[in-house]
């Protein structure tokens, strides 16, 4: 399949299983919930490191929030649900609890599957805590120094999936850079999907395992540009710098419409701005039970 | 199917227990059965077709027509359905009542919701004593649900009240939140004497400040907005009140207290 002069590879990307959970974040201001947002979400790139994948979904208008007032959905995933709640209880401890003026609500009501929120962190408030009882769900504030922060006590949990992903192969670093930066740009604006990479993109994908037994992980050889002659590449001579798309989603079909929208936009920008092909991390079915083919996606 | 109404036939001289009148215990009861149900009425059991005209077969809706204070126990532990009653009713209205909706359109005795544990209450009346109590000796009183009184209640509203929300669209009697345990009561209006007596926690919610001050056993914590108020508003959008229609507001005095107990509870006071 060739789109403007992109060809689209016959190729799958494999995803695998996670347990995943939307959190709202709210503030005195749009730039206090970013803050806190940006905080909560940070270090969490990759499951195989950070504990967790975790990114911002979108920024919500005051009349979105339970408050009424600014914030910002985050989605943050990892592989089992214990994981997921230590996660959820340790970043919103340490960076949204501590973040002026910020509240926390769950994005994910009337999930049969819940994990602690707000439960556990009431402890900081030393016995002043106050718990509230509001439309069916309990909340918690706890007395803080500016105040008092307000949280929901549990959120949901949705099987999720995580994973996704797509290779942009290009003639030039700038040329794929620019290709994912117009890509991201239209994914974010699809509901139930992160990017949890830097600006939504990874330049060190990665294969599974290792020369060095230490490490379940390793640099994706085959799409390393300057390894061409050193290793069986999958690069053709033209390719000088290859980045990847990763996309977290609460279910398949979400990231169906990211990658969708995603390649579309890297294939407007099509061959004439040096993009080439548009692969995916297949890794032999040894990642994931989830497989997203390519061709299928931008039929 | 038309309301299953139980029309009063005449005021009766002694008590009467309602509780067999109820969606729960009359599903699948034929009329001649309803008709059958013995009610007890002061120290003696009567047939409810001796005391009431009864008309209807949907037991999910029942109206008391005629009501007076004497009907004892209505809506007592339902769990489903709806009751209306047209007049007055009795002591311990919706005691133990789990879900469904209630309507009284008249005025209720002593005790109405006591222990109740969801559901909603409305009264377009006043209540009386102990609106949301517990019986006497027991730590609990409300565990949850709604109820809104359009008129005023009586005293110690909300006595030993552990969960749940009391709308007061006029006042309060005198130790409005006496012994409460959590939860919340909402007074437009004003308030007795003694409100917040022994309060261990909850929220006590004013629209304006009480004439006689607040008790010295209460600590003033300052003026504060407080993020809860608006979702708090919020949520009673869904009920038939005037607090649903009031102007959200987050910013409140706040005082602490019983300070003679542990101090947890707090009077919150629109300013």
């Amino acid at each position: 399949m060739i789109i403007n002069g992109v060809t689209i590879d016959e190729t799958f990307a494999e995803a695998f299983p996670m347990k995943g959970t939307r959190l709202i974040i709210t503030a005195l201001n749009a730039k206090w919930a970013m803050i806190s947002a940006q905080a909560f979400t940070g270090f969490a790139t990759s499951v195989i490191a950070c504990g967790c994948e975790a990114g911002i979904e979108r920024e919500l208008d005051p009349s979105e929030t339970p408050d009424g007032r600014p914030g910002v959905s985050v989605l943050i995933f990892a592989m089992g649900g214990k994981g997921l709640a230590k996660q959820v209880e340790t970043r919103a401890g340490q960076c949204i609890l501590t973040s002026p003026t910020s509240a926390l609500f769950s994005g994910l009501d009337n999930s049969e599957k819940e994990i602690a929120l707000g439960q556990n962190l009431r402890y900081f408030g030393d016995g002043f805590q106050i718990s509230k009882m509001i439309d069916g769900k309990r909340y918690w504030r706890i007395p803080v120094m500016d105040g008092e922060f307000l949280t929901q006590e549990k959120t949901g949990v949705h099987d999720s999936v995580g994973g996704g992903n797509f290779l942009v192969l290009a003639e030039s670093q700038a040329q794929a850079l620019a290709a994912c930066e117009a890509a991201i740009e239209e994914m974010r604006k699809i509901p139930n999907v992160i990017m949890p990479f830097p600006g939504g993109v990874v330049r060190s994908g990665s294969k599974v395992g290792s020369k060095f037994k230490a490490l379940n992980a390793s640099t994706n050889d085959a799409f390393c540009p300057t390894l061409k002659g050193q290793t069986k590449s999958d690069l053709s001579p033209e390719v000088e710098s290859v980045m990847e798309i990763v996309i977290d989603g609460l279910t398949k079909e979400d990231i169906d419409k990211a990658m969708r929208v995603g390649i579309q936009a890297i294939c407007d920008l099509g061959a004439e701005n040096g993009i080439r092909r548009i692969s995916a991390g297949n890794y032999g079915g040894k990642l994931g039970p989830y497989h997203f083919h390519l061709q299928e996606i931008m039929a | 199917m038309s309301a299953l109404t139980f029309t009063l036939k005449t005021s009766p001289a002694q008590r009467v227990d309602c509780s067999p009148l109820t969606a729960d215990k009359l599903a699948d009861k034929t009329a001649a059965d309803i008709a059958a149900i013995t009610l007890v009425v002061g120290n003696q059991k009567v047939r409810t077709d001796e005391i009431f005209d009864i008309q209807g077969d949907d037991v999910a809706n029942i109206h008391f027509v005629k009501a007076t204070d004497k009907l004892d126990h209505i809506g007592h532990a339902m769990t489903t359905g709806k009751i209306t009653v047209d007049g007055d009713a009795g002591a311990y209205l919706g005691q133990f009542m789990a879900a469904g909706d209630i309507v009284v359109n008249g005025n209720t005795a002593i005790y109405t919701a006591c222990e109740m544990k969801g559901g909603t209450i409305k009264i377009n009346g006043n209540a009386g004593d102990f609106l949301g109590g517990a019986r006497i000796g027991y730590k609990n009183g409300m565990t949850g649900g709604t109820v809104i009184v359009t008129g005023n209640t009586g005293a110690r509203t909300g006595d030993h009240m552990r969960r749940g929300y009391i709308f007061i669209e006029g006042n309060a009697g005198d130790y409005c939140g006496s012994r409460m345990v959590s939860g919340t009561i909402a007074v437009l209006g004003s308030v007795g004497k003694h409100f917040g007596y022994a309060m261990k926690r909850g929220t006590l919610l004013l629209t304006s400040a009480p004439e006689q001050g607040i008790s010295a056993n209460f600590n003033d914590c300052g003026s504060h907005t407080l993020a809860f108020l608006p979702l708090m508003f919020a949520s009673f959008k869904k009920f038939d009140t005037k607090f649903a229609e009031i102007e959200p507001f987050s910013r409140v005095q706040r005082y602490a207290g019983d300070i003679s107990g542990i101090g947890m509870g707090e009077i919150l006071i629109k300013i």
